[in-house]
């Protein structure tokens, strides 16, 4: 128990020291923007606009103060748990992070558990008939989907599913005209499974790839000879002594991937105009919200890091190995 | 039994039929889908600038505009200015209510307006000085100064409730417009329904989906049958959507070249933006531009024809000067102004030049606008016959902003329901003038006559002035005076309806394309059955 409080603790101090460094240094980057926030705002009507009314607008946002003071203040506020006011959306940054990513949320979820089971079976498939035909298909499947760019994928889908062959909504998280309280779920589903399917099948390829290659380790293990020697099948070696072991650099990749899911949510939500947190993020970039820019990089940063932790919490649960060595170090 | 089961399926069948038959017919058409652009990111709240191209639909405003452009009282019953054309009495109409119930006061209009002075958004209210309601139904707006442009605010700016406006109004907004907020989905689609209140004309169409989802999946949306209006960029109009016709409106949004209009002396703007072109300083450069161009050909060849050759920052708007057309493409005219001026071609390289300097200078566009490419290109070609180079440079935004504009000639694009435009681009600018002016034009004679028209006793008296800033006979700011600007063309703003949708007489829309269209919304019909 203390030994969970102890990394628990440890866990928390290291948050804290990355999202200031992610703060500090997102801040920085963010200032060296060329992207005029006022001008952004103002679009097409710029030339309505008298110079007097631009610095009233740089005053409500504060673009008035020198930089270090906007982060000084910005931090200040952070600390008592006020992320500011998103310039673009003129609403709290929370509740703007939280909307998107309730739609965004679902989207990640299928796609992560999708690409984990997958790539997982996957993997496991190929790692045992090493160098056979199955094997290479899914090699072959892998590498290409490694090299090939999220959004790119979305848009032959979106072309081949949505436009020639009709069987996929086009866009958007509902259909046209309809109360999203109204749409069904299978409805919902329907517009998910696009965007949730091109994101999974780049999260595929990695799990398999890292999968394979530890079940061909296990599979040229001592433990596997012996039980040859004992006459258990292939499917049975796989499932009885190969799983285990290979089930656990599986979960942490796993978790350590969230990242990538971010990233390639944002591209995925482009390519399908779904509203969720990834095309907030891009607009927020190419319109200079820096409060909202902010607050998502950071959201993001506990998303990952939480993911990470999740992946080592696992770690003691699922590894007897690990929890012992635990207790030896207390 | 196999037989009874054959008989229930063509039951099935034909009363599958019949109902796909007879629904279309049966369903009443009172529902729209829009794919025109049209959200407001922040909220539909007009303190913050929701409206200011006209039409804030969840709101109404003092005056309006009618499709001929004429001011039009709205909420207000009557309106005058005082003698010293400082103070305008506004009188409201008794019977507006906000969609909430409660009833719209003096003190509701005063409210919007100086809360919309100090709330530092995207509208410029700098004019005024304070709102009063003076009564019941009765606000006074006090200017600082003269200024009958300020006539657009009372055009463009929705009545917002004081009671119960609170910051986050723009998610919420009542108002006492033709139509009220039911749903709105950020980033997808936004569904609005009639006002029952609403004092004016009920509109025919009950309820209007707004699709925002991006050009693309509004392209899929309408040639699926889902979209009833789309608005599309014209080099997009050409193609056939089934079930839709294609629908023009003509606009004032309006391309043109700035040219610097003061030589290069070394000068700075106080932000550091160099001041200055000499070639482009003289205006027989910038005339023998305006005479040698085809603008026929830039519509016909760059705007694929959907658009007008424009001569003027204002074409065909009432503060517009017929005066100033003249005959383009005209090569032979251009010579002879540059000759006259001292441009030779002394070398034979084709290329004139005067003192040592050569007829040459550099149009710089926005490089992510194809349209704005394509006339940069087609002028640069135009201009080589007649000896006069220019380079065209695709840049962005940025740069152009804080490094070109003041040095380089610029293709911009404009086009307002205001004339305070044009007095914003031709009057003598202050030293950091960012897109106002930024060719540094200064004439004493047409800053009189803007100066004169802003502070008209009324619009109508200020419009011959607007006029004689563009040419008085002898000087102006258009060709036949001192050719600041090279306008090129006006374009056509081209949308997709569905035929049987009846839009009516669609306004003359300013720059912006999309929303604008929205304007007569109560007017629109479904005419099929």
């Amino acid at each position: 128990m203390r030994s969970i409080a102890r990394f628990l603790a440890a866990k928390l101090a290291r948050l804290t020291l990355l999202l200031s460094a992610v703060a500090v240094l997102s801040f920085v980057l963010v200032s060296f923007s060329p992207v005029d926030p006022i001008d952004a705002y103002l679009g097409p009507s710029i030339l309505k606009v008298s110079p007097e009314q631009r610095e009233r607008i740089a005053e409500r946002w504060g673009l008035d103060r020198p930089a270090t003071e906007r982060l000084a203040r910005w931090a200040g506020q952070l600390a008592r748990g006020n992320f500011g006011e998103s310039t673009i959306f003129n609403e709290p940054v929370l509740s703007v992070i939280g909307k998107r990513f309730a739609a965004s949320f679902w989207l990640m979820l299928l796609a992560w558990s999708f690409s984990g089971v997958l790539g997982f079976a996957l993997g496991l498939v190929a790692g045992a008939r090493e160098g056979s035909r199955v094997d290479r298909a899914i090699r072959l499947y892998a590498y290409t989907m490694a090299s090939t760019p999220t959004f790119w994928v979305g848009m032959v889908l979106l072309t081949f599913f949505s436009v020639q062959l009709g069987w996929t909504p086009v866009c958007c998280a509902g259909p046209v005209g309809m109360d999203p309280a109204d749409v069904p779920l299978l409805t919902r589903l329907h517009h998910l499974l696009l965007p949730a399917v091109t994101l999974s099948l780049i999260g595929v390829a990695q799990i398999a790839l890292h999968t394979r290659e530890k079940t061909i380790e296990a599979m040229h293990s001592d433990y596997v000879l012996f039980a040859r020697a004992q006459g258990d099948t292939t499917r049975g070696i796989v499932l009885r002594h190969a799983l285990r072991n290979v089930m656990l650099p599986a979960v942490t990749l796993q978790f350590a991937s969230l990242g990538e899911l971010f990233g390639g949510a944002v591209l995925a939500e482009q390519v399908f105009s779904y509203p969720g947190l990834g095309r907030a993020t891009v607009e927020a970039g190419y319109r200079g919200d820096v409060p909202l820019l902010l607050g998502i990089v950071l959201f993001s940063a506990v998303f990952v890091f939480v993911g990470n932790m999740i992946a080592d919490l696992l770690y003691l649960v699922v590894d007897p190995r690990m929890r012992d060595a635990g207790r030896e170090g207390v | 039994m196999k037989k009874c089961l054959l008989n229930i399926s063509v039951h099935v069948l034909f009363a599958l039929v019949s109902f796909a038959l007879v629904s279309p017919a049966l369903a009443v058409k009172d529902t729209l889908v829009l794919a025109v652009g049209g959200e407001s990111a922040e909220g539909y709240d007009p303190i913050l600038g929701w409206g200011v191209y006209g039409n804030p639909l969840f709101q109404s405003t003092l005056l309006k505009r009618d499709a001929k452009l004429q001011i039009i009282p709205d909420l207000a019953e009557s309106w005058s200015l005082s003698d010293d054309r400082i103070t305008w009495t506004v009188t409201i109409r008794k019977d507006a209510v906000f969609s909430d119930g409660t009833p719209l006061r003096a003190s509701d209009v005063a409210f919007t307006f100086n809360k919309a002075l100090v709330a530092g958004g995207n509208i410029d209210l700098t004019p005024l000085d304070r709102a009063d309601a003076t009564g019941d139904f009765t606000v006074a707006l006090t200017l600082k100064e003269p200024d009958i442009t300020f006539m657009q605010h009372m055009i463009t700016l929705g009545i917002v409730p004081e009671k119960g406006y609170t910051p986050q109004y723009g998610r919420n907004p009542i108002g006492s417009g033709p139509y009220k907020l039911v749903r709105w989905d950020e980033g997808q689609q936004m569904i609005v329904e009639a006002n029952d209140l609403y004092y004016g004309e009920k509109p025919a169409i009950k309820r209007l989906v707004f699709l925002f989802s991006g050009e693309d999946a509004a392209l899929a949306a309408a040639r699926a049958g889902q979209a009833d209006v789309l608005g599309v960029p014209s080099n997009l109009a050409g193609q056939a959507i089934p079930g839709m016709r294609l629908h023009v409106v003509k606009s004032v949004d309006n391309r043109g070249l700035m040219f610097p209009t003061v030589p290069d002396e070394g000068k700075k703007t106080p932000k550091g933006v160099r001041i200055g072109n000499t070639v482009t300083a003289d205006p027989a450069i910038r005339k023998a531009v305006n005479y040698a161009i085809n603008r026929e050909l830039l519509v016909s060849g760059v705007l694929d024809g959907y658009g007008n050759p424009a001569f003027g920052v204002v074409d065909n708007l009432p503060w517009d000067n017929p005066a100033i057309r003249f005959k383009d493409n005209d090569p032979d005219k251009a010579r002879a102004i540059l000759d006259a001026a001292g441009w030779k071609d002394s070398d034979g390289d084709g290329v004139r030049e005067k003192n040592g300097l050569k007829a040459e200078f550099t149009i710089v566009y926005n490089a992510k606008d194809s349209l704005r490419q394509g006339l940069a290109l087609a002028v640069s070609d135009m201009l080589r016959p007649v000896g006069i180079t220019a380079i065209p440079r695709g840049e962005n935004w940025d740069r152009i902003k804080t490094e070109l504009t003041h040095s380089n000639v610029v293709v911009y694009g404009f086009g307002d329901h205001s004339p305070l435009e044009m007095y914003k681009l031709y009057h003598t600018p202050g030293p950091e003038p960012m897109y106002w002016n930024a060719g540094f034009y200064s004439n004493p004679v047409v800053d009189g006559y803007l100066e004169q028209a802003r502070a008209a006793e009324s619009f109508d008296a200020s419009l011959p002035l607007w006029q004689k800033a563009q040419w008085d006979g002898t000087t102006g700011f258009t060709t036949p005076g001192d050719a600041a600007w090279v306008w090129m063309v006006n374009l056509d703003h081209t949308y997709f309806v569905n035929t049987c949708l009846d839009v009516g007489q669609s306004q003359m829309e300013p720059h912006g394309h999309g929303w604008p269209i929205t304007a007569n919304i109560h007017q629109w019909k479904w005419i099929c059955n």
